[in-house]
């Protein structure tokens, strides 16, 4: 899990703080670089399947070996996630299957900081910001999010896999999703409450 | 390598020192042949000398004092290599040229050179017995300089050499050395000046005008069995001054340098690992150049070990190419600069730090009493067999890097890991062992950081990024306090290459995860991390450096993990980590992500985008980082030590024991219990796949686009959706721009551009619990969550904000 961890903070999290300390005119340049990190690109899940798809891999079930293209429809190609809610052995899965598609964007932002000002929503002259006074992770939204082929089904399932005895799963109902999304403002991480 | 260079290097002017003692001491112990008639009269017909020798020297103890210390060479001996009671022969032949140049020729015939022992003060414990084995030729040519002095020049090759170093029976060598060395134009004067402890002295001033030498040796090797070899070729030239009187008391000596490394596409090292079948695979770093300034090496015996200090060294390194494995494949090249010096604090010297190295003979064991108790009995076992006249090193260190900038350049694109620092001290002991060498090292105790990213240039503005390295777990910037023992055994997973075991012990440690120069970002504070490696093998093959780890299970309990920072940042609470894997890997192969399309799909040509998407070239050059982590279903460790599981914990609302300190486990917990991964059927299945995760990390061109209208914080002005690009290459102003064109688009700011994909076949998660603190046992939430057949691709590119 920790590689998890790492991996994803290496991947998308690139946060940098603001000097707290009054600057120098000739530091403020370089400190206007340090304001955070601007990512740009996409991530694209089971675009071709996934390892379990591999029929050259003799390790993996029949029941996985698919001819995954960017068009099959195949249910096997997308991931699977199966969550046991119940009480264990005696009750069903709930499972969001066939989990596929890419999510582009240009210009989501990562940054942590401080607020110690602004946020007078009332305009009556009390700064919200002044009473929280901590450190944020600010995750600034892109305008636009652009989503292709993206698709998942929602399933209950008698067994966790499609490979255990008795295998029986129900789907509720299919998502695809192409087009575009506004996603604007900025999204605030910060601990509160006793640690 | 450049440490072993280094050691080379070293080691060569004592090699002449001791062959110089051989010489001056031999004459007494060994009769000259009286010449008959004939000889006599061929001599005269000839223009110089020729001396031939037999040497048989035993000395019993050379001892050098220093201010009442002694450092005692015991057992020095000079033979034949077949047997230790025969002579070696030698042969000498002198003459002096018309310009008053004496030139002195010498053939070493097959020799063995040995030490029983060195102690300090007839200390119980010695440094362990060395043996070196060579024979060589060397051809001197030395003459007077006009203003004092004496200038040369000099050859030498050493062939067919072995030294080998042995502690309490068992013994490690670097065979097959061959080495030669010419320098084109040397002097000795005596005219050096230095004021440094306060008064002037005067001292010898030695000069080397283009130094080279090559070297080739079979790598270290332990019971036969070798990690692989070692080869160079290396050009400086150096400049060296040298006083008597050290740091401390009366006597000893000092030695101030300075080296270049001169550029030249003929320098280089190289070390190469035999697989199984004897084919070789090279780690290569060449076309070097660079620089090693050293001010104030002091050298003292004390009552109990060899001093050795400095107060500054700095420098620079460059390696125009670098190779791992694939031979056609570069992964770019680096730079590095470094400044190691003393920093006195004039208002508490409890905040000096200084660069010393403490030399003391045999194995000075550690407090255990003072340990903590996860370490303990590892510790305790790992000395077991030790006693107070053990042989083996042991040193006491300490060190303060000022300011080091490691760049690295990626097909033309360059990247500064800018602002790196570290200062600590530690106790280590090496020592071989049946088959390994034993290192231990206890109480090492220090701090480093990173700043951050430069991309660019070396004075572009300062970025976020370096947390890329966590991938390596390599973190951002750590306080730390370990203590860890390891072994090292020859053989890598086939043929050559190096095999660990250890176990480690991180008290208290605060490690930076993401954070700014200033200290300020995310956190992980009060961590104890205990880590225990088996069976972890490194091995250079044919695609990249391969590292496995056979098993590996440890606990990280953080008892903080906040945002600011690390003092009084706020904090989310504890976060405790336990992992358990069984033949992981991590692999660094050249290349990074190559033809990639952002956004879209790549054609079947490779050159371009298969309908919407950004086409990128990110050139030959780069590196990828690959990750396979087998997690492992609980169980039994192999050695039967442990009970290991993957589970994370995250507890919050402690109980307060003082301000700001809570007691672990009084808390509300959130369990992730038993993950672990599978080839796809369950946690029965095999688990060779695992949870993979590769990296392709090039430097590339960014598009960068404005997110609003209006002026930005530079002032400069621009519509919501234009492009940042510079105005030059040298990327110190930019303007905004709505369509570039291509010109333009190579002015894009630069960015770190990471192709990631993860991937598994099963992750299952056993149950996801809460606990109370007011109940004993967790109650489950989830019991149980598969999740399967993932392959995640990211293409991102980072770059800082304007």
């Amino acid at each position: 899990m920790k590689k998890i961890i790492m991996n994803v903070f290496a991947l998308i999290y690139f946060p940098c703080v603001i000097a707290l300390e009054p600057l120098a005119e000739d530091e403020l340049k370089n400190i206007l670089g340090q304001g955070g990190v601007y990512l740009t690109g996409d991530i694209t899940i089971n675009e071709t399947g996934g390892p379990l798809n591999n029929a050259a891999d003799a390790s993996n079930p029949a029941v996985w070996q698919k001819n995954c293209t960017t068009a099959s429809t195949d249910k096997r190609c997308g991931a699977r996630i199966a969550v046991n809610a119940g009480d264990g052995v005696n009750s069903g899965w709930l499972v969001l299957d066939n989990i596929r598609g890419r999510f582009s964007f240009e210009g989501m932002t990562l940054k942590t900081r401080t607020i110690n000002s602004g946020f007078d929503d009332d305009g009556n002259g009390t700064s919200d910001g002044a009473a929280f006074n901590g450190d944020v992770l600010e995750i600034g939204l892109p305008n636009t999010i652009k989503y292709t082929n993206v698709s998942y089904t929602l399933a209950n399932s008698s067994t966790a896999r499609p490979t255990d005895v008795g295998f029986n799963q129900t789907d509720i109902f299919n998502v695809k999703i192409d087009g575009d999304i506004s996603l604007q403002g900025n999204l605030l991480l910060f601990p509160t409450g006793n640690p | 390598m450049k440490l072993l260079n280094s050691k080379l290097l070293n080691i060569k002017p004592l090699n002449t020192q001791l062959l110089l003692i051989g010489l001056s001491l031999s004459t007494s112990s060994f009769a000259l042949k009286a010449l008959d008639d004939a000889s006599l009269s061929g001599v005269q017909g000839q223009a110089g000398l020729t001396i031939e020798q037999s040497q048989l020297l035993n000395i019993g103890s050379l001892t050098y004092t220093d201010d009442g210390n002694d450092l005692s060479i015991e057992g020095l001996r000079f033979s034949s290599q077949t047997n230790v009671d025969e002579v070696a022969s030698r042969t000498y032949i002198m003459d002096v040229s018309e310009d008053g140049t004496l030139r002195v020729q010498s053939d070493i015939k097959p020799t063995q050179m040995h030490i029983d022992g060195i102690r300090i003060n007839n200390s119980a414990a010695s440094f362990g017995d060395f043996t070196l084995n060579y024979e060589a030729v060397t051809n001197f040519n030395i003459k007077g300089m006009a203003g004092g002095g004496l200038e040369g020049s000099f050859t030498v090759g050493i062939s067919n050499a072995d030294m080998i170093w042995k502690t309490n029976g068992h013994s490690m060598s670097f065979d097959n050395i061959g080495y030669n060395a010419s320098v084109d134009n040397f002097t000795f004067e005596y005219d050096a000046i230095d004021n440094s402890k306060g008064f002037i002295r005067t001292g010898l001033d030695i000069g080397m005008d283009n130094f080279d030498f090559s070297f080739s040796t079979g790598a270290l090797s332990l019971a036969g069995v070798s990690l692989g070899e070692l080869a160079g070729d290396l050009a400086l030239s150096a400049n060296a001054q040298i006083f008597a009187g050290g740091r401390y008391g009366d006597e000893g000596l000092t030695f101030h340098s300075q080296v270049s490394i001169l550029s030249d596409t003929d320098n280089y090292v190289r070390f190469t690992d035999y697989d199984s079948v004897g084919e070789g695979n090279d780690l290569f770093m060449g076309d070097f150049s660079g620089s090693v300034n050293l001010t104030n090496l002091t050298l003292d015996v004390e009552s109990d070990h060899l001093a050795i200090g400095f107060d500054q060294m700095d420098g620079s390194f460059k390696a125009g190419t670098i190779l791992i494995g694939d031979s056609s494949k570069p992964i770019g090249s680096i730079e590095l600069e470094f400044l190691l010096s003393d920093y006195i604090d004039a208002g508490n010297s409890a905040n000096n730090r200084y660069n010393r190295f403490q030399l003391y003979p045999g194995i000075r064991q550690p407090d255990f009493a003072a340990m903590p108790d996860q370490i303990k009995s590892y510790a305790e076992s790992f000395y077991f067999d030790q006693t107070p006249t053990s042989e083996g090193l042991s040193l006491a260190t300490q060190w303060n890097l000022t300011n080091a900038e490691l760049s690295y350049i990626d097909d033309g694109r360059l990247v500064v890991f800018s602002g790196i620092q570290s200062f600590g001290s530690a106790n280590t002991t090496i020592d071989v062992r049946d088959k390994k060498i034993a290192i231990g090292i206890s109480d090492l105790k220090g701090s480093y950081s990173i700043d951050g990213l430069r991309v660019g240039n070396k004075t572009a503005p300062l970025q976020g990024g370096a947390e890329l390295l966590l991938s390596l777990e390599v973190y951002q910037a750590m306080d730390f306090d370990i203590d860890g023992f390891t072994e090292i055994t020859a053989g890598g997973a086939s043929g050559g290459g190096i095999r660990i075991d250890g176990d480690y012990f991180f008290s208290n440690s605060n490690i930076g995860l993401s954070i700014d120069e200033n200290g300020e970002g995310i956190w992980a504070t009060g961590v104890n991390y205990d880590i225990h490696l088996r069976d972890i093998t490194f091995d250079v093959e044919g695609d990249g450096l391969k590292i496995n780890r056979g098993e590996q299970w440890s606990t990280m309990d953080i008892t903080n993990l906040r945002w600011g920072n690390k003092e009084t940042g706020t904090s989310l609470g504890r976060v405790k980590l336990e992992r358990f894997e069984k033949n992981s890997l991590l692999a660094i192969m050249p290349g990074g992500a190559g033809q990639v399309c952002v956004g879209g799909s790549l054609n079947a040509a490779g050159d371009g985008c298969s309908g919407v998407g950004r086409f990128e070239d990110r050139g030959e050059q780069g590196m990828t980082v690959s990750l396979k982590a087998a997690f492992a279903n609980a169980g039994t460790t192999t050695d039967g030590t442990a009970i290991a599981r993957n589970r994370l914990t995250w507890e919050n609302n402690r109980t307060e024991n003082s301000p700001g300190e809570y007691i672990n486990d009084t808390g509300t917990q959130i369990i992730f219990d038993n993950y672990s991964t599978n080839d796809g059927t369950g946690t029965t299945d095999s688990n060779d796949y695992g949870l993979q995760a590769n990296l392709n990390i090039d430097v590339f061109e960014t598009k960068v686009l404005k997110k609003s209208t209006g002026t930005d914080a530079n002032g400069v002005a621009g519509n919501l959706g234009d492009e940042l690009i510079y105005d030059s290459s040298a990327r110190d102003s930019y303007v905004y721009i709505a369509s570039p064109d291509a010109a333009q688009k190579t002015l894009r700011p630069l960015g770190f551009a990471v192709q990631g994909n993860v991937s598994f076949k099963e992750l299952n998660i056993d149950a996801v619990q809460l606990k109370h603190p007011n109940v004993a046992t967790p109650q489950t939430v989830f019991y149980g969550v598969v999740m399967q057949n993932l392959d995640l691709t990211t293409n991102l590119t980072a770059t800082p904000i304007q």
